[in-house]
């Protein structure tokens, strides 16, 4: 698998460390030095996984992620200064799938991309499963609300699928965070909560009382009984 | 130096202060009270009884003068009073009315001083009850008139006094106590509040400040208290920024140099001999350093921002397992007791201080051999064994110490970590207002223990 990875820094020596490293790790790297030259270049060829620093002169690097996120559902990575800054938040929020902080390693970094890019593997065959008014086709990875599709991004996708798959049973959230993001032991849940709104916000008819992405406190999540 | 035993705090001796002073005022108040009163009472009734007396003898004798027999009569009708008695002594012979009394029980002086003309009067207690006996001479019939008014009803009235009088003062010396207590209480008040800001401040809340006073004399101190606090403050958060800043502006940096050593060490093996070498301690002296600045980007953030915890409730043998599924060998032991300890905490943190303290062990004493996580009188308890060489008495405060790495650094040579990591257990262990120490393991080798306040259900 050849994936393309578009790295967005305004720092050259950064781009060229990483691009390096990113290379060795077996990715495709373009480099961008703002956000206009990577929405140009998002613009003329398409990547598999876009690496989104978000201290970017000009146009900044949270706006770049709206519109990427606008677009459609290319994975993002954001690069942020620390954990505990509101960059995070506003970052996920902005439609970010995932996060990772300076210094970044390329192996890790590699770790996060192909988590982000693994595609539920299994044995199912267009078998779908259907919870409340949902249809979802894990395979061709589409999900219907009385036969109009739903567009969620990869990663909302795959988060609802594994809950999905559970049926009804309780998912904590440490094994979401590692089936859907990759992480070995502590992910931040931070990361979960602002995607598990954004799902809610697209697959529940009153995300203020959830029918289908259902809170177990203290537990994890599970997905509403079907219907 | 004053000695122990008289050593009262400045709060009680001006409640004693205050209480013996009201004692005394009120006990010299009651003493005038009780001299004037009583005395008064005693003279009335003195005066009364006299003016009875001498009305009544004048009553007998002009009976006995007209040689009438209603004398008994005239008796009987005198004495009103149930417990007052009539004695009249007449050549020989007495006549009682009234309440019997033996006439012996009267005192001979009395009877005498009457028989020779002379009125008297005396306080006596006659069958068990206080009377004045007033004597009369008879002049016709050259007797002696006694007459015995009871005192019953005016004792009482003195005996009644005298309680409230006593009781007046005591009570009034207690509340001169009390009230001492109160106002010095109210006056000791700011000191109070300035010894609790000043040990909340040493505790480590650079926030804590006085109230502002609108007194004039309590406005300084707070001024002053609260600048000297400001400033400290200010000191302090700059230092850290200062750390923080510095970590910081090495993240960019650092971020290339991690990830060109990356490729290097990949390449390691075409550069043979010297540059080979010299490559292989640049590589892994550059990712020390970043943990360095990372573990000190940690430290200093949470320097700088204490309140932005998510606390949840976390279940710490879980995350022990978690860890040690990911890092450990089957070699070490791992005990958890049934139910697993549950604390409120931060799950971040928590993941950090067992990592720290599992990486302390494998980088120092050659791995963990137990990690236990215990119920302890309300406390979980979190212990991880290793078999090293342990941690000498003189530097087991040190340990938590940053940048200190003791005799044991060098120890592995090529990996000392990055000096950080137990002051980062510290830091973490405080924030869940836990306690962390070093002690002998039974049996040899280190035994960190972590405490923590045990999660109410």
């Amino acid at each position: 698998m050849n994936v393309s990875v578009l790295l967005v820094d305004d720092d050259e020596r950064i781009r060229q460390a990483l691009g390096l490293a990113l290379t060795d790790e077996g990715f495709t790297v373009e480099e961008a030095e703002s956000g206009e030259d990577a929405l140009r270049q998002l613009d003329s060829a398409g990547f598999d996984v876009v690496l989104l620093d978000l201290m970017l002169p000009g146009v900044d690097g949270l706006d770049v992620c709206r519109m990427l996120r606008s677009r459609g559902d290319l994975p993002i990575i954001i690069v942020t200064a620390r954990t505990d800054t509101p960059d995070v938040i506003a970052g996920l929020e902005a439609g970010a799938d995932d996060y990772v902080t300076k210094p970044l390693i390329a192996s890790e970094l590699a770790a996060r991309i192909r988590a982000l890019l693994r595609r539920r593997g299994g044995g199912r065959q267009n078998t779908s499963l259907t919870i409340e008014d949902l249809e979802i086709w894990p395979d061709e990875g589409v999900v219907h609300r009385a036969g109009e599709e739903l567009y969620l991004t990869r990663t909302e996708f795959r988060l609802l699928v594994e809950l999905a798959a559970a049926e009804g049973r309780i998912v904590t959230r440490e094994q979401l965070l590692q089936r859907v993001w990759g992480y070995d032991y502590y992910g931040d849940t931070r990361l979960l909560d602002v995607h598990v709104r954004r799902l809610r916000m697209k697959v529940e008819r009153n995300p203020d009382q959830p029918a289908v992405v259902l809170t177990v406190r203290g537990a994890g999540y599970k997905i509403g009984p079907p219907r | 130096m004053i000695r122990p035993v008289l050593r009262l705090s400045l709060r009680w001796r001006v409640a004693a202060a205050l209480g013996l002073g009201s004692f005394l005022i009120t006990s010299v108040l009651a003493v005038a009270t009780w001299n004037l009163a009583s005395d008064y009472m005693l003279r009335q009734r003195l005066q009364g009884a006299t003016r009875q007396a001498e009305v009544n003898v004048r009553l007998v004798d002009e009976s006995l003068r007209s040689g009438s027999d209603g004398l008994t009569e005239l008796l009987t009708g005198l004495t009103t009073d149930p417990d007052s008695t009539i004695l009249l002594f007449q050549s020989g012979q007495v006549v009682t009315s009234g309440r019997q009394i033996h006439p012996d029980v009267l005192p001979a002086q009395l009877l005498t001083l009457g028989r020779d003309g002379v009125p008297a009067r005396q306080r006596i207690r006659a069958d068990g009850i206080p009377v004045l006996a007033v004597t009369q001479p008879i002049d016709t019939a050259d007797g002696v008139y006694v007459e015995l008014f009871p005192l019953v009803q005016i004792d009482r009235t003195f005996r009644f006094l005298s309680g409230l009088l006593i009781a007046g003062t005591v009570l009034s010396g207690l509340l001169g106590v009390a009230l001492g207590w109160w106002a010095s209480r109210r006056a000791l008040r700011p000191l109070t509040e300035l010894t609790g800001a000043a040990s909340r401040i040493a505790g480590g809340d650079l926030k804590s400040r006085l109230p502002m006073h609108a007194d004039p004399d309590l406005a300084p101190l707070a001024a002053t208290f609260n600048a000297t606090a400001d400033a400290l403050e200010r000191r302090v958060m700059r230092d850290a920024r200062f750390a923080g800043d510095v970590s910081h502006e090495l993240r960019s940096p650092l971020t290339t140099m991690v990830n060109a050593a990356a490729v290097l060490r990949r390449r390691q093996a075409e550069l043979p001999g010297t540059s080979g070498k010299a490559l292989e301690l640049l590589t892994s002296e550059v990712d020390r350093f970043a943990r360095m600045v990372v573990d000190l980007m940690e430290i200093t953030r949470d320097d700088q921002y204490g309140d932005g915890d998510a606390f949840e409730q976390l279940d710490v043998g879980d995350i022990v397992r978690n860890i040690a599924a990911l890092r450990l060998t089957d070699s070490t032991e791992v005990v958890v007791d049934s139910p697993s300890p549950v604390v409120l905490g931060d799950r971040r943190r928590m993941d950090r201080v067992v990592g720290n303290l599992l990486e302390n062990a494998e980088r120092h004493a050659g791995g963990p051999v137990r990690v236990a996580v215990l119920h302890r009188d309300g406390k979980v308890r979190v212990e991880v064994d290793d078999a090293g060489p342990g941690v000498p008495e003189d530097l087991r405060t040190q340990v938590f110490e940053r940048f200190t790495r003791g005799s044991r650094a060098g120890r592995r040579g090529s990996d000392t970590g990055s000096g950080l990591g137990l002051a980062l257990v510290a830091e973490h262990v405080q924030r869940h207002h836990g306690k962390v120490w070093v002690e002998d393991r039974p049996g040899g080798g280190a035994r960190f223990v972590v405490e923590i306040p045990e999660a109410q259900p």
